[in-house]
């Protein structure tokens, strides 16, 4: 009995080990569906995601940057994402949301067509960007595989950088 | 070395307010050069920035100030009588000074800056000149000595006496009691230093009294020695010297200022947070409608009702006393004119007297800061250009003098700056000859002008009217400043001036730039907000009044021709509703440009806070920022600035569908008219293709009214007439002529119906319908062909 107990003492120890020491090693995204492709960010880069509100269009401006919206009295830039990745555009659904992405000096939303999840992944698995993409120019951060998918992780401050 | 810094920060927010003072007090001192009183206060000013000087080290600083104390000591003492070539010295090293303490908050030094030496010889020239007896050496020496402590009493010499009337000056009642005990101790000090430099002063007046300009570095050395002592002193001198001068200025010792300075940030940011209770306000308001709708007759209305009333009311008084705790008198700035027109009526050999009134007018403490560089200018140009020299001011009967006025007053939410002066006035004529000259204007555009659009000429970027430019102005850069300027505190300048009289400029900016009062404008279902105070007014026109002159849409506006710009146009808005007879032009002024907008309807006046659209969209052209609306919606707000330079390049469609109307384009040839020939049978629209093939018309052909009206709906093609049979399937002639009828553009096309109906019902119903002529079948080409011409103008 007590070495039953012994052992499963033990096993929970390795366990939090483990955890303990890859904490720094595991990377948290949250997932998203635009168009066809399964995309994510850090969790960290996120304020937050909200339904659709109302926003205003502003000119000259291309046709990804929808325009701005009040959220909580911050006038904060929307932009489109289906767009942005060439997509055309498509009506907002019951699933489309807004996830407000920040860095240090900037604040966007983006239109996405629906959330996936939140995902853990160790950074053994995430690979290099595919190399036929520019580096500069490229908004992808790096792959995750988990088990029988990709997921492609998307560089937030490419993102959040005005490119008009 | 922090300590270093806040004694240094403090010396120069001292020294800047005192010497901003010192200017025009020295100017008024040479028309009074005996006010014992204004010397004195002057005497004070260079010694105060003498004493802290040389406590901080500032050696060159010290010796200039030194100098200049010893001249004002004598004219004070009335060994001196101040004259205008004194003046020029006193004010060369005036300017020396300010010159000085720049280099000193650039680099924390005073060295590498200006040479001092030439004025400082040019100021012993001025002491010695009239008075040169050795006698008084001896006692500047002891004076210098003396002045190490770093107060401002006066020197030893007659420190005694003046002291007395010098330091109950100082308010004490708001000084804690250490504060208190510090003040004594420091007290105390100053009585032993001065008697130990007294003594000591006696001792080195015997070597020293030869070589006089030589005393300075040696003094200087002993001045860093009373320093422990005194480390607390500047942190007190700072109140004190506040409190001392209001005493200087209304000459009535009892009501003494109580000031705190504040770090603006502070302010700025105490308004932000207001700003948000504004928006906070609005939609309030706003949900207190709606709920004041729904819930009509209960009693909770009523208790709601007054709350947010008190909301709004204390926030507008909280607005209020927030924007007043960040103006200015704008005396600021005019306090450095009178020294400018003197120098500049010398420099000129003109006679110019400086008038200036609503110096307490008060005004937002950003806008103080922007307005002085165009103020600067204007009052240049009216003593250069404006006020003619003494000789010809006599030939035309004018007083010697010439008069520049410089007058502020409120109007509304706006502050009024006026510039006058009694010169020559501006030549219309003369300044649109300039401008062709230069290249700024064609003739025709000369031609077409307003005396106003010829005066704001002289705002164009390289215009000058100076025939040679003097060192004053005359290289055509200054007014282009005034006008962005102006432009940038969304200000509107207006010039009037008549030959041989003079001319007045008036600058209206409004007296805050952080929350506006705008005006709310719709265009198809989007809202913009223009801040108010760019727009002049506002008014309702229909389409008629719009005239193009050389393809620019314009409107009369009482005496004046107005250029119109639609602000769809401007902010790429789609035009999806069929705009109506009628247009809202709102009159748009800015600096002195005056601009038409039309917009498709006005929502009405709001209190906005101006917010920025962030990194990602900054320097959006024609956006100044957005607010967000009692709805909780955000609505952008035009920049009118940019707005008049885009105006210039936007291609304009205001007037595409008169043009439709008519023709779509110039004719050149026969086949750019364009008929279209409506008709189920195919024989029938080959007879017609037949008849008017001479003619050389291109023909569209349609074989019923439903395809008719598809062609014409598409817009791939303007038509000049139509002709239309009456009996057709899916839809009649009489139904299409009535169909089309309903469309304002197609309101002049002309529809012709081709038919077999005889009967005079049948014609009568075609008028109804709108038919202009009625052919019945059969028909000679020629008939026909003639027709169709008559009706749409036919030129060949």
């Amino acid at each position: 009995m007590s070495d039953k107990l012994q052992n499963i003492i033990n096993n929970q120890q390795q366990q939090n080990g483990v955890e303990h020491s890859d904490i720094d090693n595991i990377v948290q995204l949250v997932g998203f569906i635009v168009g066809d492709e399964e995309f994510s960010v850090p969790i960290l880069s996120i304020q937050e995601i909200i339904k659709p509100i109302e926003w205003t269009r502003v000119p000259q401006t291309p046709t990804y940057v929808l325009g701005v919206f009040n959220l909580r009295g911050t006038v904060i830039p929307l932009i489109d994402l289906r767009q942005k990745f060439g997509l055309s555009a498509k009506n907002h659904t019951d699933e489309t949301r807004f996830i407000v992405m920040r860095n240090d000096e900037e604040t966007a939303g983006f239109v996405i067509d629906n959330l996936t999840e939140a995902i853990r992944l160790n950074k053994r698995d995430i690979g290099a960007a595919p190399d036929t993409i520019a580096e500069a120019e490229s908004m992808i951060e790096g792959v995750g595989k988990q088990k029988d998918r990709i997921i492609t992780i998307l560089k937030v401050d490419k993102l959040l950088e005005r490119d008009f | 070395m922090d300590e270093f810094q806040e004694i240094l920060q403090d010396f120069l927010i001292e020294s800047f307010e005192l010497i901003e003072q010192l200017d025009q007090d020295l100017v008024t001192l040479e028309t009074t050069p005996e006010d014992l009183e204004l010397l004195n206060r002057i005497f004070r000013v260079a010694h105060t920035v003498k004493g802290a000087s040389s406590f901080l080290n500032f050696d060159v600083l010290t010796h200039l100030t030194h100098h200049m104390e010893d001249v004002l000591n004598k004219a004070r003492h009335g060994n001196l009588v101040i004259n205008p070539d004194i003046m020029d010295v006193i004010l060369e090293s005036v300017d020396l000074m300010k010159g000085l303490l720049v280099t000193i908050r650039d680099t924390s030094a005073d060295t590498g800056g200006e040479d001092v030496s030439g004025c400082v010889a040019r100021l012993d020239a001025c002491a010695n000149g009239t008075n040169p007896s050795k006698a008084e050496a001896p006692v500047a020496a002891v004076e210098e000595i003396a002045d190490v402590t770093p107060t401002t009493s006066t020197p030893n010499a007659d420190g005694e006496v003046l002291r007395v009337e010098d330091e109950p000056d100082v308010d004490y009642s708001d000084y804690s009691d250490d504060d208190i005990e510090a003040e004594i101790e420091r007290l105390l000090n100053n009585r032993q230093e001065e008697d130990k430099a007294r003594r000591d002063a006696k001792i080195a007046a015997g070597e020293e009294v030869e070589s006089f300009p030589e005393v300075e570095p040696e003094v200087a050395t002993p001045a860093a020695e009373p320093a422990p002592v005194a480390v607390p002193e500047p942190v007190v001198a700072a109140p004190k010297a506040e409190a001392t001068k209001p005493d200087a200025k209304k000459a009535a010792p009892a009501a003494v200022e109580q000031t705190i300075r504040v770090d603006v940030k502070r302010l700025d940011h105490l308004m932000n947070l207001i700003g948000e209770l504004v928006l906070g306000k609005n939609r309030l308001i706003k949900i207190n409608d709606d709920v004041e709708e729904r819930y009509e007759g209960e009693e909770f209305l009523e208790e709601l009702n007054q709350v947010v009333s008190i909301v709004s009311l204390v926030t507008t008084d909280l607005q209020i006393a927030v924007m007043k705790t960040r103006m200015l008198p704008i005396g600021k700035v005019f306090n450095k004119f009178p020294r400018m027109i003197r120098d500049l009526s010398r420099e000129l050999n003109k006679k110019i007297d400086l008038q200036i009134s609503g110096e307490e007018t008060e005004l937002d403490k950003s806008i103080v800061e922007e307005i002085g560089d165009p103020l600067v200018h204007i009052i240049r140009n009216s003593c250069d250009h404006g006020v003619e020299s003494i000789d010809d001011r006599v030939a035309t009967g004018k007083p010697e003098t010439g008069v520049i006025g410089l007058k502020a007053y409120n109007e509304g939410n706006h502050i009024v700056i006026q510039i006058t002066d009694d010169g020559k006035g501006l030549d219309t004529d003369m300044l649109k000859m300039k401008s062709i000259e230069k290249g700024i204007i064609t003739e025709k555009e000369a031609d077409s002008m307003s005396d106003k659009e010829a005066f704001g000429l002289i705002f164009r970027p390289g215009f000058s009217t100076a025939a040679q430019v003097t060192n004053v102005s005359g290289r055509g850069v200054g007014m282009d400043v005034v006008k962005t300027n102006i432009e940038k505190l969304n200000g509107i300048i207006d010039i009037d001036s008549e030959v041989g009289k003079g001319t007045s400029m008036k600058l209206k900016i409004p007296l805050t730039l952080a929350i506006i009062q705008a005006l709310l404008v719709g265009v198809q279902e989007e809202y913009y907000a223009i801040p108010l105070a760019s727009v002049l007014e506002t008014v309702r026109i229909s389409k008629d009044e719009i005239y193009t002159v050389e393809s620019r849409s314009v409107m009369r506006l009482r005496e004046e021709v107005l250029s119109l710009v639609h602000i769809g146009d401007i902010f790429e808005v789609e035009r999806v509703f069929d705009a109506s007879e009628h247009a809202y032009v709102v009159v748009l002024g800015l600096a002195e440009t005056k601009i038409g907008l039309i917009v498709d309807s006005l929502v009405g006046q709001e209190e906005i806070v101006i917010k920025s659209l962030g990194e990602y969209l900054k320097g959006i052209e024609g956006i100044a920022g957005a607010t967000i609306r009692g709805d909780g919606g955000v609505t952008l707000i035009v920049d009118v600035a940019a707005l008049m330079h885009m105006a210039k390049t936007v291609k304009s469609t205001i007037n595409s569908q008169v043009e439709n109307k008519s023709s779509g384009g110039e004719k050149t040839q026969a086949s750019d008219y364009k008929v279209m020939v409506v008709d189920d049978s195919k024989t029938d629209r080959t007879i017609i293709r037949k008849s008017l093939e001479s003619t050389g018309i291109t023909l569209v052909e349609a074989a019923d009214g439903v395809d008719a009206l598809n062609i014409l709906k598409s817009g791939d093609h303007h038509f000049d007439a139509m002709l239309i049979d009456i009996e057709m399937p899916r839809m009649d002639g009489y139904t299409l002529a009535s169909e089309i009828n309903k469309y304002n553009k197609y309101k002049n096309l002309p529809l012709i119906a081709v038919t077999s109906r005889t009967g005079k019902a049948d014609r009568m119903r075609g008028v109804e319908s709108g038919m202009v002529e009625y052919i019945t079948k059969p028909y000679s080409p020629e008939y026909l062909a003639n027709v169709v011409k008559r009706n749409m103008n036919f030129k060949f």
